[in-house]
């Protein structure tokens, strides 16, 4: 019992920053149909900020807001130099378009800084432990489960009553239809990038002050998570992209307490193998609405 | 002369969907613009609001050229369309898809262009707080003018508004065609009830594979015996 | 289709014989590099002959579907470990890798044999990969092929008792030399210059034009998909193979993610849709890459130190990449194949004899033999979420008849030739073609004997004209042969295309457009030929035209037609029976007069003045 719960904080700890990540990825893919796996270089951007201000002793007070509007302003970079040309492509030239950024990121920062990883100290914060009972609570965990659950909160709030919210949820449903009703194609997803921006800044800040490095490959496999978690829950759906990533980050920590030893390692392969069933089952998603095609 | 539009042409890929279509509006007139299917008429439609671009020919709104320009500049400008098959946001509720297609109105303004709509089609705010899906076609059909009504347009669009709807729902979207008409309106209507649309339009155009072959006033149109033959291709 | 049969396979052997010749352009190239410089140059021609072998097997399974695919990388793993784990000498294998199982540590076999193993275990894995991806398509098998590959290396990475985990597997018996490297990327480019022009890849390029087309016309996906994904796998294999042998050794981050996106740039910044682009994107990246390598190592060129750089090669690599996609996404070379320059260049126009004039129409005799029975629709009802589209709609289509559907817009009538073909699901009634159930996807009904054409056009864009018609020619080969065959060009000659035959059809006017997709529906030998709304859009006299080419084409491949409009006078000239649909019922029947003069008809398609 106490190791159930045990995991599921833990579960919920690494969850939430993939599903911060995933309700980017499946905001994206709403307004304009993109798997963008250049996403996870945001988280990157924020750890070379990380690493420059920490290596000037700048407080963490201002390096942290410094890293989240670093991910904000290249999420949207990102959008007005490549995306905005690609916007009525084929998904086949959107997703390899991500790729392709992706590696230029990593090119890029070999190239500005090192291949090889770039260090800083983590805030003691970041291992403190409370002992509550029988459980072991790392305080930085719970400052994760509580920032990104304010974010939740404050997305769906957004969604919900902000004309921005409103633009973006249309959009979503018929970009066309929402241009005739005044939304500006290029703001609602210049805001959708910014928005999404935001919250994976948010992710990498919880993500980075433990991490304790910036190299230049680090956003790749976070982000792949994401993805898988965008899609467990349907690509588009808001809702679905946070639960596939709580779901995500509580199934590999139960995979790796409950598998056998010398199977540790391919956590991540059983997570798939179930993806991949999944996607064969039900193409959709769990969340998402199948449209047909007019014919 | 609120809307012009002077010798568009607009082509998809190898296909000349409009050969320099010329129609003019008059401040507070409405308008019926008929024809078979294929004729053009939704691409018409579609490249005076700027969702398709014309290879040729300008369109000038209340003086102004408007060739080319983003539909959410036009309805900024006063020019909004309600879309063939209606498109309501169904994941949104009415109130939603109302307050949205409020986005170019000031906020203070908003709340109360919201009410007028709800009085105006008193329907509506029995299902204010629903998913707009739920509505039936005569609901959202209502939802959909309103929407495009909540920017306070001087020139309203509409593209075959009585659609797949049931008779006497009909006779609802006639009445209240008759309605904007009262208040000032100027309204182009796309319709497939040829000879019902024009007998209570003030003129209409007769469009047929993209070009316009008749024009005049509604009743004289609606009069024209050679009318169901250029529906039905003449023989 | 003997015709077309043969003319392909020239049309083959003349690509085979230019893009072999291509890459000996650039293996004498690259000899001449070679010539002057060190052993590092010689291993860079091998490296680009098997990277070109990789590329042109992602090419037959990318190019040919249009799916894309990151996983090929992760089945050159399997086959390549496959292979390493047979060669290494037992020896190396008692130090390395002494606890594997099924006694491989004893196993020693020798190369050529190995390598047939891996190949093998190359295929089994595409096999079954490839009944998943092959099932779902667009994003779905992109994400799965992915997982792939990463599951491959993580379990390449944690078997360690299999693979030696992290630290490499050395001793990889070595092959030396360019030869192999020549033999295999010649093989590649054969394979799949011909899997290009076989029946299999010609479906295939046609489900990648328009799916739902494709399924019209009788074509299944998923076979022809899951062939070029096992044929693609295989090519792939046999890289990973040769790479590994050219290295000496294999480890888990060999086939890398990162790899797969060299080999995807390669490919598209070429154009991925030819041989040719791929040997051109192969070069141009590897020769790019070589430049900036040079760059990054700090030299001394042109009379001025460099920098020292790492990672300019990657930025080159992405640079590039996304340079093409963001301006030319079709690659470089876009559709461009040397074997279609070759042929253009010494092309005479077609000729076909004997054909001047139109066709006289079959002998009703015969076109009664081959009648299947009336087409009959019973209490069909569709639903969309509140909306009733069809409501109790039974209609009958006699043999060898033309039919008239018409009624204005909304009635319904698109959505109940979307019944009949499969397309949409009734919620009641049932369809019936003669004492068959019509039933099942759009494939397996089409080949039963119904072919559509589409009212918002939906021609395979990029084939030529007549490859159109004769891919679909190709399907009633194997599924219609009961029915009498209208040849390819007779087809096109009868819809007044054999002129235009070897334009791609993307490029034709909208009326040809609408004549080809009813010669290709007309191609698949069906009992009905469904025609959706086919002068929308056209003028008068194109109209008129319509009506002579559909009755001659009806009678020629002796068919019974529906045919779909909202022109009245045009379905009046054409039909002998007309059924008018309004509001998705059926609102009257009969003889083109009778229709005209039914009051409740003018009214439905006018709007009553006073209703």
């Amino acid at each position: 019992m106490t190791d159930l719960v045990q995991n599921l904080i833990d579960g919920l700890g690494n969850g939430s920053t993939y599903a911060l990540l995933a309700v980017g990825v499946s905001m994206l893919f709403g307004v304009m149909h993109l798997v963008n796996f250049a996403h996870g270089e945001l988280l990157t951007i924020g750890a070379y900020v990380i690493y420059g201000m920490r290596s000037k002793n700048i407080s963490w007070w201002l390096t942290i807001p410094a890293a989240i509007i670093a991910a904000v302003v290249l999420s949207m970079g990102i959008e007005f130099v490549a995306f905005r040309r690609v916007r009525a492509a084929s998904a086949f030239t959107l997703l390899l378009t991500s790729f392709a950024i992706e590696i230029l990121s990593h090119a890029t920062w070999r190239i500005g800084v090192s291949s090889t990883p770039r260090r800083y100290q983590p805030p003691d914060i970041a291992f403190k432990a409370l002992s509550l009972g029988p459980f072991n609570i790392e305080v930085w965990d719970v400052v994760s489960i509580v920032v990104a659950v304010l974010c939740f909160v404050g997305t769906a709030i957004m969604l919900r009553t902000t004309m921005f919210g409103l633009s973006i949820r249309a959009a979503s449903e018929d970009f066309d239809a929402a241009r005739l009703m005044g939304v500006k194609a290029n703001r609602v997803i210049s805001g959708a990038f910014a928005f999404a921006g935001l919250l994976a800044g948010i992710a990498g800040a919880l993500w980075l002050v433990r991490r304790g490095q910036a190299d230049p490959r680090m956003g790749a496999e976070p982000l792949l998570k994401a993805v898988i978690a965008a899609i467990i829950g349907g690509l588009g759906s808001l809702q679905g992209a946070v639960v596939g990533g709580l779901a995500l980050g509580i199934a590999e920590v139960f995979f790796r307490s409950w598998l056998p030893s010398d199977l540790q390692g391919l956590t991540d392969s059983f997570v798939f193998v179930v993806i991949a069933v999944l996607f064969v089952v039900r193409p959709q998603g769990i969340f998402n609405v199948q449209t047909a095609e007019r014919v | 002369m609120i809307l012009e539009v002077d010798g568009i042409t607009t082509r998809y890929g190898a296909l000349t969907a409009l050969h320099a279509v010329s129609i003019q509006i008059e401040q507070g007139e409405l308008v019926a613009l008929v024809g078979p299917n294929g004729a053009g008429k939704t691409t018409l439609l579609s490249s005076i609001v700027g969702l398709l671009h014309p290879s040729g020919g300008r369109v000038r709104f209340d003086g102004k050229d408007i060739t080319g320009l983003d539909p959410a500049a036009l309805v900024v400008a006063g020019l909004a369309l309600v879309p063939e098959r209606r498109r309501i946001f169904k994941d949104l509720s009415v109130s939603d898809n109302l307050r949205l297609a409020g986005t170019t109105v000031a906020k203070a303004m908003r709340k109360q262009r919201m009410d007028e709509m709800a009085d105006l089609f008193p329907v509506l705010r029995t299902k204010w707080d629903l998913s707009a899906g739920f509505l039936s076609g005569g609901q959202a059909q209502q939802l959909a003018v309103a929407r495009a009504l909540m920017s306070q347009p001087k020139v309203l669009l509409l593209d075959e508004p009585c659609l797949g709807l049931a008779p006497t729902m009909v006779d609802v979207i006639f009445d209240l065609l008759a309605a904007l008409r009262t208040r000032g309106c100027t309204v182009l209507v796309v319709e497939q009830q040829a000879q019902r649309v024009l007998s209570v339009a003030d003129r209409g155009y007769v469009l047929r594979t993209g070009s316009i072959v008749a024009a005049g006033r509604g009743v004289d149109l609606a009069d024209r015996s050679d009318l169901f033959d250029t529906y039905i291709g003449g023989s | 289709m003997i015709a077309t049969a043969s003319s392909l396979r020239r049309v083959a052997v003349v690509s085979l014989v230019g893009n072999l010749g291509l890459l000996a352009l650039v293996f004498g190239g690259g000899l001449v590099y070679a010539s002057g410089g060190s052993s590092a140059r010689d291993l860079l021609i091998t490296d680009l002959l098997i990277n070109l072998v990789i590329v042109v097997g992602f090419h037959v399974f990318i190019g040919n579907t249009g799916v894309l695919s990151f996983g090929h990388l992760g089945i050159a793993s399997v086959g390549a470990y496959t292979m390493a784990l047979l060669a290494v000498p037992a020896a190396r294998k008692g130090v390395l890798i002494p606890k594997a199982p099924f006694g491989i540590p004893e196993i020693q076999l020798t190369p050529f044999v190995a390598t047939l193993i891996g190949l093998g275990a190359a295929i089994v894995v595409s096999v079954l990969l490839g009944l998943v991806a092959a099932r779902t398509s667009g994003l779905a098998a992109t994400m799965i092929t992915l997982a792939f590959l990463f599951i491959v290396r993580q379990f390449a990475e944690n078997r360690k008792d299999l693979t030696g985990g992290a630290q490499n597997l050395s001793s990889v018996p070595r092959l030396a030399g360019h030869t192999w490297a020549v033999i295999g990327a010649t093989l590649a480019i054969a394979v799949a210059v011909f899997f290009r022009s076989s029946k299999t890849g010609r479906l295939a390029i046609a489900t990648r034009e328009d799916e739902l087309a494709a399924g019209a016309m009788g074509i299944e996906v998923f076979t022809p998909r899951l062939l070029a994904f096992i044929v693609s796998g295989a090519i792939v294999g046999l890289g990973g193979i040769l790479r590994v042998q050219s290295l000496g050794s294999i480890g888990p981050s060999q086939f890398s993610f990162e790899f797969t996106i060299l080999i995807l740039a390669m490919m598209v910044v070429g154009g991925m849709r030819t041989v040719t682009g791929a040997i051109a994107g192969t070069v141009f990246i590897t020769v790019g890459k070589e430049i900036t390598r040079f760059l990054g190592d700090g030299p001394h060129f042109l009379g001025f130190d460099w920098p020292v750089v790492d990672g300019l090669p990657d930025l080159f690599l992405a640079g590039s990449l996304l340079a093409v996609l963001l301006t030319r996404p079709s690659g470089l070379l876009g559709e461009f194949d040397v074997g279609g320059w070759l042929l253009a260049r010494r092309r005479r126009l077609p000729t076909i004899a004997g054909h001047a004039g139109p066709i006289e129409p079959a002998e009703p005799s015969e076109v009664e033999a081959h009648a299947a029975g009336e087409l009959r629709t019973t209490g069909l009802c569709v639903d969309f979420g509140g909306f009733t589209a069809l409501e109790e709609v039974s209609i009958s289509v006699e043999p060898g008849r033309i039919h008239g559907l018409i009624g204005p817009n909304g009635a319904g009538k698109t959505t109940f030739i979307n019944v009949l073909t499969g397309l949409v699901e009734p919620s009641s009634g049932t369809v019936h073609l003669g004492d068959q159930d019509l039933a099942g996807p759009p494939y397996r009904r089409a080949r039963q004997g119904v072919s559509r054409t589409f009212q918002n056009l939906r021609v395979f864009g990029s084939l030529s004209v007549r490859e159109n018609v004769a891919v679909v020619d190709l399907v009633a080969h194997d599924h219609r042969s009961h029915r009498p065959r209208v040849g390819v060009d007779e087809l096109l000659e009868l819809s007044g295309l054999l002129a235009l035959a070897e334009r791609s059809a993307s490029t034709l006017d909208y009326g040809s457009q609408r004549r080809l997709e009813i010669a290709r529906a007309a191609a698949l030998r069906p009992d009905f030929l469904l025609l959706d709304e086919p002068t929308s859009g056209m003028s008068q006299s194109e109209s008129l035209a319509m009506v002579a080419d559909v009755r001659r084409i009806a009678a020629a491949i002796g068919s019974g037609v529906l045919v779909i409009d909202h022109d009245l006078g045009f379905i009046t000239n054409i039909c002998e029976h007309i059924t008018v649909l309004d509001q998705g019922v059926v609102l009257a029947e009969g003889t083109a007069d009778e229709i005209q003069r039914d009051p409740r008809v003018i009214e439905a398609y006018l709007g009553s003045r006073h209703g």
